[in-house]
């Protein structure tokens, strides 16, 4: 415990705290002095909090170390390229440059945001399970559904960010990322998000969903401001982080590997980064214009002043929308990158697969008034972001049928990781098809705003990151660890996981076409939907259950799981030839890429080697 | 830039000067005699390309790094350099959105600001891109003392531009009735201003950093990754007021 | 070659019973409006879509699996076989045709559901926080959406607060109706009976009560309706008086958050309103006379009630003579 007073995580915390009520009472002062009311219903001013939740997010940067070396380069105090991490599950709290532990921090911070965000998803399912108000007030209902959609979002982000930071330098033949400090950055910026993100539920909630749509959002109470700091915040992880992954990608990779010996991940991952670079920066941009408008009474989105709401659905979607493929593009890569693996084939067709990745990101960029549909956007502009929006079923496509086609002839094991791939495969094939029912316009005019949309991106959510994270986790938490999970409870977990889940979002979809609107606390008794509610409320608490038993699994495994230093997949990518956990600086200088990644099945063939006299373990073929 | 002497990149960087000047000049008339837009985009885009190539320098993103030791500081000063056009690029989309949210709420139309100022700031903004530029140049042929004149006339400049905007345009602008809270003009002109603004703040305690860093002698001729990000960042937050400047003083017809 | 031409076979009837799954689980609602049957058209060329798409994945999917699957001390590989670009170009071309002509289906049909019609009718719709009111031509509003079978109607609608949207689940159509601005939807009932407008923006606290009743009706019994209105309306504007106010306070959906028993909603209960004390947000009071009264309704944010949030009451296009009666009939709320 004295160890955790020490660690960054709580520097930082409490230094949020002292920056939230300094900053928060540097305004007050201000405005007792200018004579304006100094104190609010919930005790500070609106102005107030703002500032003071922007400090907070500043202190605890201050506060937790992650801006030290900064400080000491303006001072002119040359810092070491890295630095010693502390032993032990320490150097988890603290600020570490080594991007494994980054990615861990990630990984463990997604795991934890996904628990809270379900919570939420379980309070509100069990008073949806029957019409009526049972035990939630309105204003807690939209506030927890709200919370879901946007905790589940961040971690989305922070967890996509676990797997690439963890694995993209590994898969490259890299020592670190192109940035170490910048990484660290990125990482340590998410925790006060968070706290901001939450925190909103002590400042009267919010009550707009995730989507933060003015005018309600210009009246909905301060939680909202909480709402719009926390999601700004995250981004700046968002951005940093995927410019960090660029450079990496284009300055660190090992000798001899060129753009099409990548792991197959590690397109996705740039195609992913290309996104969060760019897109990112709309939505904060308008939620910082509706915060203003807040504030000052800046007329962007107010139509009494000439303003225009649409124009903030326009900023937002330009964003919103590309960041649905940030979701998926890297789960993908994970579905594409275990296949090979477990079939012992190489992957059909490697350079459309990698192709299609930059595909869907970059038409992904032109679709996004998809979502605005009905919302009297220029008619005329309804039919040419219907095309776009349909087009990108291709790309996708030729994912599925790569994956079909590698599966076709292969010698399939289906072992816990491979399983989620599987279930990943399907789901996302079904949330992935009920994408261009609600891209052609007049079918959407039906399904907008219903349960059969919140049916379909649970779908290609789950099967686009979730399964595949799960996935991930499974399969290489050896290589973190040095031991593996419980095949047993792993597979518990799956078919815990997997069916429920289909239930789950089939009934989603059903209801929402036979009138069922999103975003409701109560529901019309006479639309007779009270049992398929029960329905999705019953299949939550099983997707719970199967949540909880991962959680044991991954706890106990860290000291209790079975050993496992090798290449216990027999996979042929770089990390696996070196044992496990892995070592400190990954490689030793001399990795060399000498074939392609994928040639399972070709005899005698290599994808890296290293020297001999450094060489970690003779360098596994192919074939047994 | 070792070859290269020092004399005659100083006088590019001038030559390079008068051409934005005068192309600034017929873009203020275009922009008052005709009112094209299309034709002040033109002059937009040649401003923008000669201040990114002459004074940013974006060519040295392509230059060929095989045989360099990736642990050395030319390689890693090319990784910093293409990190940093990243950052930019990515910070160019807030002020692409700035844009669309004005020309999507104002249309041709553009608030009834005071040209007079308009026209000075954007000029002092020119001038310190110049000495910038002069600074980063010296301090690459290893003269401290052409770099600490330039830099501290770059940063002079730099706070110049800030009063003038932030103490003389808004007040008069309130002036005329145009508030952040009066109308959608006047939030988008004081939302694309106080941006900008807020760039040029952080790019002045950068200058100021690395000004009192090159005056410990903290640079050098092959070292200077430092001065150069500044200059690059500095000439940045000229590149996007080239943009600005005319979509808020220039465009359409005032209100 | 054997297990493709299986698949093959397999994925047809797959599909087939898929689709006819799908289609004989009445997924969509009844058809009430000569839109639906068109938005139906489309969805039914969707289901085919995904039904065969569906198998095209997931039968040889499963195949696999069962087939390829690793035999008990088999260690040896796949086979090795790296791609084959005709088969690749297929399968990113023909998607690419699917979806164009998908494309144009989807265009077509939209085109279909927005034909005006010359003679259609037009109801003025005003949402607010949360309720519906309807401006009929015959000069009277109410908050029941009347619509005569097997006419157009077109439906101007505006937002006095937040952005909410029209929705009748058995018309398909949904449109979102915004404050400062109108937006326009058609509508041809084709069915008789009665429907809900049901709200499918977020729009605050009540987002889910704000509904409100459609009937769909014989010509006849329409107009029969809307004289009656009518008449009932401008006799009640000539009689004034607190009768009248009650009746307009019911059209324009006060009731949705001022209660007259003393209970606390979004607004101030009128119960005992008239003649207080009337606490104000800048700390000073007010005494509920008819010119306060008065302001509230034609400006509400003039004065502010202390504990309520400002700009929540919309300002409503009342005439001068139905707020003079609205506020004698509050004055009656001893
Ligand atoms: C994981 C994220 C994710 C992904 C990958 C997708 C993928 C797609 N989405 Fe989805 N979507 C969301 C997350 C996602 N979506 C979210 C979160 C929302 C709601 C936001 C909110 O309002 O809260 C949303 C909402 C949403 C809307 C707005 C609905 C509305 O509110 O009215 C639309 C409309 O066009 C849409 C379309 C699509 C399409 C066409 C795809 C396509 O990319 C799907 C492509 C895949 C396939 C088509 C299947 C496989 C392809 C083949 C087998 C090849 C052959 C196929 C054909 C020829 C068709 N989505
Ligand atoms: C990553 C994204 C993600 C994930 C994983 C989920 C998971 C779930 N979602 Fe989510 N959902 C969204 C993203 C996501 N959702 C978004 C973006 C919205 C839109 C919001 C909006 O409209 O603005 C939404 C909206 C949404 C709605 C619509 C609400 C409404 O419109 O009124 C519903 C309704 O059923 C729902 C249900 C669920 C359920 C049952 C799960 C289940 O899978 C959850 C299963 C439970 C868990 C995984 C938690 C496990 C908990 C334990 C094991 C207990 C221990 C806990 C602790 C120790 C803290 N979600
Ligand atoms: C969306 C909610 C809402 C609706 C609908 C609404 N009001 Fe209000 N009303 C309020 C709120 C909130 C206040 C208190 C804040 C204020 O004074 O503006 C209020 C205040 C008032 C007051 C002053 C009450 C007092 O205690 O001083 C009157 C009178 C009034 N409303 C009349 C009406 C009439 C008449 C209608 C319908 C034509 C109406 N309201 C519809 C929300 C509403
Ligand atoms: Cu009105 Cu929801
Ligand atoms: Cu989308």
């Amino acid at each position: 415990m004295r160890l955790f007073y020490r660690s960054a995580l709580w520097h930082g915390l409490v230094w949020q705290l002292i920056g939230l009520v300094v900053g928060a009472l540097f305004v007050t002062v201000i405005r007792a002095v200018m004579g304006l009311q100094a104190f609010g219903p919930s005790l500070f001013t609106e102005p107030a909090w703002v500032v003071g939740g922007f400090m907070s997010a500043l202190a605890f940067l201050a506060g937790s170390g992650a801006l030290t070396d900064w400080y000491l380069w303006a001072r002119g105090i040359e810092t070491p390229e890295h630095r010693e991490d502390p032993e032990g599950w320490e150097k988890y709290l603290s600020v570490s440059l080594d991007h494994k532990v980054i990615g861990i921090q990630y990984t463990v911070t997604a795991l934890f945001l996904f628990l809270v965000g379900g919570s939420f998803a379980l309070i509100f399912r069990t008073e949806l399970a029957e019409p009526g108000l049972q035990f939630l007030t309105l204003q807690w209902y939209n506030t927890f559904m709200s919370l879901h959609g946007i905790v589940m979002i961040i971690g989305i982000l922070v967890g996509v960010a676990g797997v690439m930071n963890y694995l993209v330098p590994m898969l490259i033949g890299a020592q670190d990322m192109a940035f170490p400090r910048l990484n660290a950055f990125s990482y340590w910026i998410t925790v006060p998000a968070i706290v901001l993100l939450l925190s909103s539920m002590a400042l009267g909630g919010f009550d707009t969903g995730w989507t933060g749509y003015p005018p309600l959002s210009a009246r909905a109470p301060i939680g909202m401001q909480m709402f719009f700091l926390g999601v700004f915040t995250a981004g700046w992880s968002s951005i940093l982080g995927g410019l960090n992954l660029i450079a990496t990608v284009l300055r660190m990779r090992a000798k001899g590997m060129t753009a099409f010996r990548m792991p197959i991940l590690v397109w996705a991952a740039m195609a992913t980064s290309l996104i969060t670079l760019t897109a990112t920066q709309l939505i904060g941009l308008s939620f910082q214009l509706v915060s203003f408008q807040r504030l000052l009474g800046m007329g962007f989105f107010d139509p009494s002043k000439g303003g225009n709401p649409i124009l903030f659905q326009h900023l937002f979607w330009f964003y919103s929308h590309p960041a649905v493929y940030v979701f998926v593009l890297p789960g993908l890569g994970v579905i594409s990158e275990l296949l090979p693996v477990f079939v012992r084939k190489p992957l059909y067709g490697y350079r459309f697969v990698a192709m299609s990745s930059l595909g869907i990101a970059l038409v992904g960029f032109l679709v996004w008034a998809h979502h605005m549909f009905a919302s009297g956007m220029n008619q005329y502009l309804q039919v040419p972001f219907m095309y776009s929006t349909l087009l990108v079923a291709v790309p996708t496509g030729v994912k599925f049928f790569s994956w079909v086609a590698t599966l076709w002839n292969g010698k399939i094991e289906t072992p816990t990781p491979m399983l989620f791939v599987l279930g990943g495969i399907v789901v996302f094939l079904l949330g992935g098809l009920s994408g261009p029912p609600n891209g052609t316009v007049a079918t959407d005019l039906h399904l907008t705003d219903t349960y059969f949309i919140v049916g379909h991106f649970h779908d290609t959510i789950f099967g686009g990151y979730v399964f595949p994270f799960f996935a991930a986790i499974y399969y290489w938490y050896p290589k973190a660890t040095g031991r593996r999970l419980s095949e047993k409870l792993g597979k518990l977990h799956f078919w815990l996981f997997w069916p429920p889940f289909l239930a789950l979002t089939l009934l989603m979809m059903r209801t929402g076409l036979i009138g069922m609107r999103r975003r409701i606390a109560d529901y019309d008794p006479g639309l007779g939907l009270t049992w398929y509610h029960v329905g999705m409320t019953v299949a939550a608490f099983l997707i719970a259950l199967g949540t909880a038993i991962f959680l044991y699994n991954f706890i106990r495994s860290i000291k209790h799981g079975e050993a496992a230093t090798g290449n216990i997949w027999n996979s042929r990518s770089p990390e696996w030839q070196v044992p496990s956990p892995m070592p400190v600086h990954n490689y030793p200088e001399s990795i060399e890429v000498v074939g392609e990644p994928y040639d399972y099945g070709l005899a005698g063939s290599q994808y890296v080697t290293f020297s001999k006299e450094e060489q970690g373990r003779t360098p596994v073929h192919g074939t047994h | 830039m070792e070859h290269t002497n020092e004399a005659d990149v100083l006088r590019q960087g001038a030559i390079v000067l008068v051409f934005l000047a005068v192309l600034s000049l017929i873009e203020y008339f275009i922009a008052i005699a005709i009112g094209a837009v299309v034709l002040l985009l033109v002059v937009i885009i040649i401003k923008v390309g000669l201040v990114m190539y002459y004074y940013m320098h974006i060519a040295k993103l392509g230059e060929d790094t095989t045989g360099l030791d990736p642990h050395g500081y030319e390689y890693k000063t090319g990784t910093n350099r293409l990190g940093l056009w990243l950052f930019l690029l990515s910070d160019a989309f807030v002020f692409g959105g700035l844009a669309v949210a004005r020309f999507n709420l104002l249309g041709l139309n553009r608030p009834a600001l005071n040209q007079l100022l308009g026209l000075t700031v954007t000029a002092v903004l020119l001038m310190s891109s110049f000495f910038m530029n002069r600074a980063e140049t010296s301090m690459a042929h290893g003269d401290r003392r052409g770099f600490i004149m330039g830099m501290s006339i770059t940063l002079l400049l730099g706070m110049v531009f800030v009063a003038g905007v932030l103490g003389v345009e808004w007040p008069s602008a309130i002036r005329e009735g145009i508030t952040p809270s009066a109308s959608a003009a006047g939030a988008v002109f004081f939302m694309m201003t106080g941006m900008h603004a807020l760039h040029v703040v952080t790019g002045l305690i950068f200058l100021g950093i690395v000004l009192h860093k090159g005056m410990r002698g903290l640079y050098s001729t092959e070292k200077h990754w430092g001065v150069e990000s500044a200059a690059v960042y500095w000439h940045f937050v000229d590149v996007v007021w080239i943009f600005f400047y005319p979509a808020l003083y220039l465009i359409g017809k005032s209100l | 070659m054997r297990h493709i031409v299986i698949v093959g076979i397999l994925v047809i009837p797959t599909t087939l019973l898929t689709y006819l799954g799908l289609s004989a689980s009445s997924l969509m609602p009844l058809e009430g409006s000569a839109q639906a049957l068109i938005v139906d058209q489309m969805w039914n060329w969707d289901m085919i879509a995904i039904a065969f798409l569906f198998s095209v994945i997931v039968v040889p999917l499963a195949y696999s699996l069962i087939v390829f699957r690793r035999r008990k001390g088999d260690t040896s590989d796949g086979v090795h076989d790296e791609g084959n670009i005709k088969l690749e170009v297929t399968w990113t071309i023909i998607p690419l045709l699917l979806v164009t002509f998908y494309a144009y289906l989807g265009a077509y049909t939209l085109g279909e559901t927005r034909t005006p019609d010359p003679n259609a009718w037009v109801v003025n719709v005003t949402a607010h926080q949360w309720a519906w009111a309807f401006q009929y031509p015959e000069g009277f509003s109410s908050t029941e959406l009347h619509l005569p079978e097997h006419k157009q109607v077109l439906l101007k609608m505006t937002s006095l607060d937040v952005i909410h949207s029209f929705w009748v689940p058995e018309f398909r159509v949904k449109q979102d109706v915004l404050p400062g601005r109108t937006t326009e939807l058609r509508l041809t009932p084709i069915a008789l009976g009665s429907f809900k407008v049901r709200c499918a923006e977020l729009c605050g606290l009540s987002h889910a009560y704000m509904e409100a009743p459609v009937l769909v009706t014989s010509p006849a019994d329409y107009d029969a309706w809307a004289q009656q209105q009518a008449t009932a309306f401008n006799a009640l504007l000539a009689k004034g008086g607190p009768d009248a106010g009650k009746a307009f306070v019911a059209q324009n959906g006060c009731a949705g958050c001022h209660s007259i028993d003393g209970t606390r909603m979004t607004g101030p209960t009128w119960r005992g309103l008239f003649g207080s004390e009337v606490p104000l947000s800048d700390g000073k009071t007010v005494k509920a006379d008819d010119a306060y009264l008065t302001e509230s309704i034609k400006d509400p944010n003039a004065k502010i009630v202390a504990g309520f949030p400002a700009n929540v009451m919309p300002k409503f296009d009342l005439t001068d003579q139905q707020i003079k009666s609205i506020v004698s009939y509050i004055e009656t709320l001893k």
